[in-house]
């Protein structure tokens, strides 16, 4: 028992450093690097759930693709040499005002609900034949329409970039 | 199948075996695939390569190792420390967790994970993180060059090589190496997936970042791209980090294509090192004959020729599987 609070306790300190992490720092990739390190903290909290899948895909998608893609966009758009600008009073004010707000709501909401304490669901609840069947066929109209979102988005993500392009 | 307090609490012991275990195989390795990669050069290039220090040169890179070590570590004064300091590890500790997912022969795992495949992909998607701060921190023109191109590149040559997988995946209905490597004992795969075995390899090969596939390190353009200001050591853990993801990569199209531990007479283990070594040779003997590709050729190659076959074939896959 013990050696697993420390463990989760562990992945706990990594998503909330690197959440302070991607907030606090100037410099992008900092920026970037601290939110990887919180969603690798978030995935070490699956794996501590029991869903090693989970936390698979966790890594898969969020670390090594949209943090990738994030690197990837920022080096193409912005000169990465030049010190960003001073951090404006007013700004953060109105930030810690917004997400203190936010802090309180979700306090209120997680003391207000009642949790259900259930067994822990055994490997069988999550294994990978598990969750493509329920994909599948109980959320096939989700996994569809999702499908057609990302197809949108490739398509306008296309004509945004083919819109300047005199044909060659 | 795994449950993880299990690990940490009960088999600690056990991970620990695994983990140094895997350390000293990746040293010792590297120390082969250096040797064996100067004299492949070196023959290719009608030369004799190392042949001064212990038979054939055997002990040669070993003396260069004992010289890295011994050299002083040099940090730059105008590097981003934290980032600049922290990135040969992020290269190197993924590739450290994927091996331990490699079946050598039947039962010869740490693990035996049924989602071993998702979570190999995953953990390397993880090593180009490293590469890109060992580029940003370094703050030099040359290292940022090197690792937008790393960057690049990688995001570009993961969608064929995940592509040329998922065929595997649908025929064997399981995401376990071993299961997979199983499946193949009476032929390997590439007979019947011979397209997506060779985009596979040209795709895990540009993973590498080795030629024909070495823009991000291009010497004659980029110094030594993003590791140009790493010394000692630092630039050591690179290199390993280089050969151990040629071993996985290899390992990886044994196990999905070529039958992984199955062959007549000989034990498991050793086909299964046979089959690995011999694609290493073949990835060698690419960097030595092929001329490195242009920027803009790398990425149309990627993008329209082996994203589109790699869909094709997978569709295919799948109508044939279905009738």
């Amino acid at each position: 028992m013990t050696v697993e609070l420390i463990v989760v306790s562990l992945f706990v300190v990594l998503a909330v450093a690197g959440g302070v992490m991607a907030a606090r720092s100037r410099q992008i990739l900092y920026n970037i690097i601290g939110l990887g390190i919180s969603l690798f903290g978030i995935a070490g909290l699956f794996l501590q759930l029991g869903s090693p899948f989970v936390a698979a895909m966790q890594l898969l998608i969020y670390i090594g693709g949209i943090v990738v893609a994030i690197v990837f966009a920022m080096m193409l758009s912005m000169p990465m040499a030049i010190d960003p600008p001073a951090r404006s009073l007013p700004k953060t004010i109105f930030a810690a005002i917004g997400s203190g707000l936010f802090l309180a709501g979700l306090v209120g909401l997680l003391n207000n609900t009642t949790f259900e304490t259930r067994p822990t669901a055994g490997d069988e609840a999550w294994a990978v034949s598990r969750i493509g069947n329920a994909l599948l066929e109980h959320y096939n109209l989700v996994f569809e329409a999702l499908s057609v979102v990302l197809l949108l988005a490739i398509i306008g993500a296309i004509l945004i970039a083919r819109r300047d392009r005199t044909p060659a | 199948m795994t449950d993880f307090p299990q690990i940490f609490g009960g088999h600690w012991p056990g991970v620990l075996a695994a983990t140094v275990a895997i350390m000293g195989f990746i040293t010792v390795n590297a120390l082969m695939l250096i040797w064996l990669e100067r004299k492949v050069s070196a023959r290719i290039q009608r030369r004799y390569g190392p042949t001064e220090v212990g038979p054939f040169g055997l002990l040669q890179t070993l003396m260069d190792v004992v010289k890295l070590i011994g050299k002083e570590l040099v940090t730059p004064d105008h590097v981003h420390r934290p980032l600049y300091l922290i990135a040969p590890v992020l290269v190197f500790a993924p590739l450290l967790a994927l091996l331990s997912l490699i079946p050598i022969d039947e039962g010869w795992i740490f693990h035996d994970y049924d989602i071993a495949l998702v979570l190999l992909l995953a953990f390397s998607s993880l090593n180009i993180i490293g590469i890109f701060a060992a580029g940003w921190g370094s703050n030099n023109k040359y290292a940022l060059l090197g690792a937008v191109r790393a960057v690049a590149q990688n995001i570009s040559y993961e969608i064929p090589l995940l592509l040329a997988v998922i065929p595997i995946v649908i025929m064997t209905r399981s995401l376990s190496l071993h299961e997979i490597a199983s499946a193949q004992a009476a032929y390997p795969f590439i007979l019947v997936q011979p397209l997506a075995a060779i985009i596979y390899f040209i795709a895990g090969t540009a993973e590498t970042n080795r030629a024909p596939f070495d823009i991000p390190e291009a010497e004659s353009e980029l110094v030594a791209g993003f590791h140009t200001e790493y010394s000692g050591m630092r630039f050591g853990v690179f290199f390993l980090a280089e050969f151990t993801h040629m071993v996985i990569i290899c390992s990886v199209a044994t196990i999905l294509f070529l039958g992984g531990w199955h062959g007549p007479l000989l034990p498991g283990w050793l086909w299964f090192f046979l089959k690995v070594y011999g694609l290493i040779l073949v990835m060698m003997w690419f960097r030595w004959t092929f001329p490195r590709l242009r920027f803009d050729q790398l990425m149309s190659f990627a993008w329209m020729i082996l994203v589109p076959l790699a869909l094709v074939n997978l569709l295919v896959t799948t109508v044939v599987l279905k009738l």
